[in-house]
């Protein structure tokens, strides 16, 4: 419970607003002038002010004259209407002051408040140089992230399926929150967002999954399941490694991203769908098409709006920011108070990062486990590798001890995904005629059709 | 507030729009105030006379935005 002091002249708004801030379990005394709010101030001790910008008797900035000369240090919300104003408050404001803007809402007072909460509890932390999070969850300021975030806020505004595409480990399902986070916002609604991973579920359970049962409809459906379309109603599913479903089981999922409309198993009438697709693959669309994982009809359908996710070698500039926010999230956890030194980050940058984000984050949290919890210095490991970074290190460069196969097959296999797959291509740029290379590819078998 | 209409010939469109923020801010602290009420089964007349206020502070918007037409 906090001590709150309310200064503003319009009375039916200080009266609404201290039913409201009392009901959220807090103290409250108004002030309608200047004058009123010193001899307040002089019988009062407060946690926290909100400060009209324009009083009768004077600017509420004499108020915070009078309060930086004495003793006490509240924290002060400046409440304005001006937007001219709003500008150079946000230049004014420090650790102490803040400023919301008219016409106010509960959760503008609620944010206010849980600032000071925070400066209490955590005061031993200065939290202002955290990277921001864009979207409530996306870290990084990079061109290719600022580019990424362009997407999200477009395909916020519509309702069109998203296919999200991109190495293990850059964030998929964030990326869908992201998306998911900004379709709320766009639409202010409390939508649910329901996620499956398609790769993780047997043909039988598929069905049932999806699109729900009724009781009885099979040996062991006990009870009446909703599938996740229904779940997720009016706001997003996210299907996980939607190219491992199936593809006998695919025909189902197009029909009902044809007709949006899910009958359950063993059911009898149909449900309508409303919600937003979000799929994703760690495929690329040439893999997609080649390995014909996915259906043709499918893919259009999911990836009427595809989004590529960038590698992590690709916005090394965000390394730092994500290494940053990842270490003071297990700071909060474990009240530690390790920081980086600028060689570790630069360690941190020069590294490939081949399992992305989520090795970083896996690696910091290993060297957080490992550090001393007495020492403010976080211990990073000699090595980053990982028994899987060393496979995928193989794409990129030669290595000693390589054997000659191999790295003829990474060759074919990259000329391949260069040339989308067109063999006879291929061949030219290798060198060999094509029917050398259909002999390559049938001896290394994962290359056959 | 009233005076502050009755200045209105003297303002500019600025302050204006400045003044027409404060009937806005009750509107929206009262709906607000609507949101608790339901939410949290208070009793009807505090959500009437939230209404009521929103209405009267809709009435005084209107008068502001007439004051900025004739600018």
């Amino acid at each position: 419970m906090l001590n709150i002091l309310l200064v503003d002249d319009d009375e039916e708004f200080t009266e609404v607003a201290c039913h409201i801030i009392e009901f959220l379990g807090h103290d409250i005394i108004t002030a309608n002038s200047l004058n009123d709010a010193y001899q307040v101030l002089e019988h009062n001790d407060f946690d926290h002010i909100f400060l009209d910008f324009m009083l009768p008797d004077g600017s509420g900035l004499h108020l915070i004259d009078h309060i930086n000369k004495s003793s006490k240090s509240p924290f002060i919300t400046l409440i304005t209407g001006h937007p001219l104003v709003k500008g150079m408050l946000s230049n004014l404001c420090g650790p102490k002051i803040g400023y919301i803007a008219k016409p106010l809402q509960r959760e503008d007072l609620e944010q206010a408040l849980s600032h000071k909460a925070k400066a209490t509890t955590a005061n031993k932390k200065s939290n202002s140089h955290l990277p921001t999070k864009h979207f409530d969850c996306l870290i990084g300021e990079s061109k290719v992230m600022q580019e990424l975030y362009t997407m999200i806020e477009r395909v916020a505004l519509t309702q069109a399926n998203v296919m999200l595409m991109g190495e293990s480990g850059v964030g998929k399902e964030v990326v869908a929150q992201a998306i998911h986070n900004a379709t709320n916002q766009a639409s202010d609604t409390e939508n649910p967002i329901v996620a499956t991973n398609c790769g993780a579920l047997t043909k039988d359970l598929i069905v049932s999954e999806l699109f729900g049962h009724e009781k009885g409809a099979f040996t062991g459906a006990v009870a009446k399941k909703e599938g996740v379309f229904q779940r997720a109603g009016e706001g997003t599913l996210f299907l996980d490694e939607v190219t491992e479903m199936p593809i006998d089981m695919q025909p189902n999922l197009l029909r009902v991203l044809e007709n949006k409309k899910v009958t359950p198993v063993g059911g009898t009438k149909e449900i309508d769908v409303h919600c937003r697709v979000i799929s994703a693959s760690n495929r690329s669309v040439a893999e997609i098409a080649e390995k014909k994982c996915l259906r043709e009809d499918i893919y259009f359908r999911l990836a009427v709006f595809p989004i590529s996710i960038p590698a992590l070698r690709e916005r090394k500039e965000d390394i730092s920011l994500l290494a940053t926010s990842f270490l003071s999230e297990l700071n909060d956890e474990y009240q530690r108070n390790y920081q980086w030194s600028a060689v570790q980050l630069q360690r941190l940058i020069d590294y490939d990062w081949p399992g992305n984000v989520r090795e970083l984050r896996h690696t910091i949290h290993r060297a957080f486990i490992m550090s001393d919890p007495e020492s403010t210095s976080i211990e990073l490991p000699k090595d980053f590798r990982s028994p899987f970074s060393s496979v995928s290190d193989k794409k990129h460069s030669l290595m000693a001890g390589q054997t000659i196969e191999d790295v003829e097959k990474e060759l074919i296999k990259v000329t391949l995904e260069d040339v989308n797959g067109n063999k006879s291509l291929a061949a030219e740029m290798l060198g060999i005629s094509t029917k050398t290379l259909y002999n390559r590819l049938h001896a290394y078998g994962e290359f056959k059709e | 507030m009233s005076s502050n209409q009755n200045n209105g010939a003297e303002k500019n469109i600025n302050e204006l729009i400045h003044d027409a923020r404060a009937p806005l801010n009750r509107i929206s602290m009262q709906a607000e105030m609507i949101k608790l009420v339901l939410e949290n089964n208070m009793p009807p007349e505090k959500a009437l006379d939230a209404v009521n206020k929103i209405i009267n502070s809709c009435q005084e918007c209107s008068e502001f935005l007439e004051q900025i037409a004739n600018k």
